[in-house]
């Protein structure tokens, strides 16, 4: 559902910026890459067993 | 570089995204392999790649749309990153069939690595920035908008199928729509 809403999200931002919505499409692409973040942050939970 | 140069080599650019998206397609089928929350996410990236190409097409190139091509670029490099981390240990399959030697996150990896370089590359050119009139597109740049949406939305509806209302599992082994 998540990754659903987030292509939603960016098919919505092209198509704001090919009928002319430039800050429209610039705003929805900023909140499309923050849920975009916050979703990947729900999702890395598991542990790295690395050491740099 | 010319304005209209640059309107080219943007449309270029989503053919090359939209190339990702569809071979991730005919794996995903062919292979019968569903993609994991990250694997989706690094789609997800994909198409906000595109966003900064189709508003140079649309509006002119600027370099605030090849800003936003990079933060996408970089989002990519992490969710990839983090997926090629899970799996680097010497034993671990990995993740899914490895296609031409790699898998698909390492792939994802390199293609959000070229999108970085390719974009810093474009900006270079000041002169694409000087013309601030609407550029004419031909049938060149409107298939590539059409394409991109359209590979976009048919993600959308994958991502439906796949997990419908509820979060995806992190090993998904069937479509929801489909009662898996």
């Amino acid at each position: 559902m998540d990754q659903t809403f987030l292509f939603g999200v960016f098919a919505a931002a092209m198509l704001a910026a090919w009928f002319n919505g430039r800050r429209v499409a610039v705003a929805l692409f900023l909140a499309g890459l923050i849920l975009s973040v916050a979703d990947y942050l729900h999702h890395a939970t598991d542990r790295l067993n690395l050491s740099f | 570089m010319t304005p209209r140069l640059a309107v080219t080599l943007n449309a270029l650019g989503l053919y090359a995204i939209a190339l990702v998206l569809l071979a991730a397609f005919v794996l995903q089928i062919t292979l019968s392999e569903l993609p994991c929350p990250l694997c989706q996410l690094q789609r997800v990236a994909f198409a906000a790649l595109a966003v900064g190409p189709v508003l140079n097409l649309r509006h002119g190139p600027r370099p605030s749309h090849y800003g936003m091509t990079l933060l996408a670029a970089l989002f990519g490099l992490m969710a990839s990153g983090r997926q090629i981390l899970l799996h680097i240990l010497p034993g671990d399959a990995g993740y899914g069939s490895a296609i031409l030697g790699a898998h698909y996150y390492s792939w994802a990896f390199v293609g959000f690595a070229a999108a970085a370089a390719a974009t810093a590359a474009m900006m270079l050119f000041d002169r694409q920035f000087g013309d601030r009139d609407t550029p004419r597109l031909g049938t060149f740049e409107k298939a590539a908008m059409g394409l991109i949406v359209g590979l976009v939305l048919a993600n959308m509806l994958n991502g439906f199928a796949e997990c419908g209302p509820r979060i995806c599992p992190d090993n998904p082994t069937g479509y929801w729509l489909f009662g898996g």
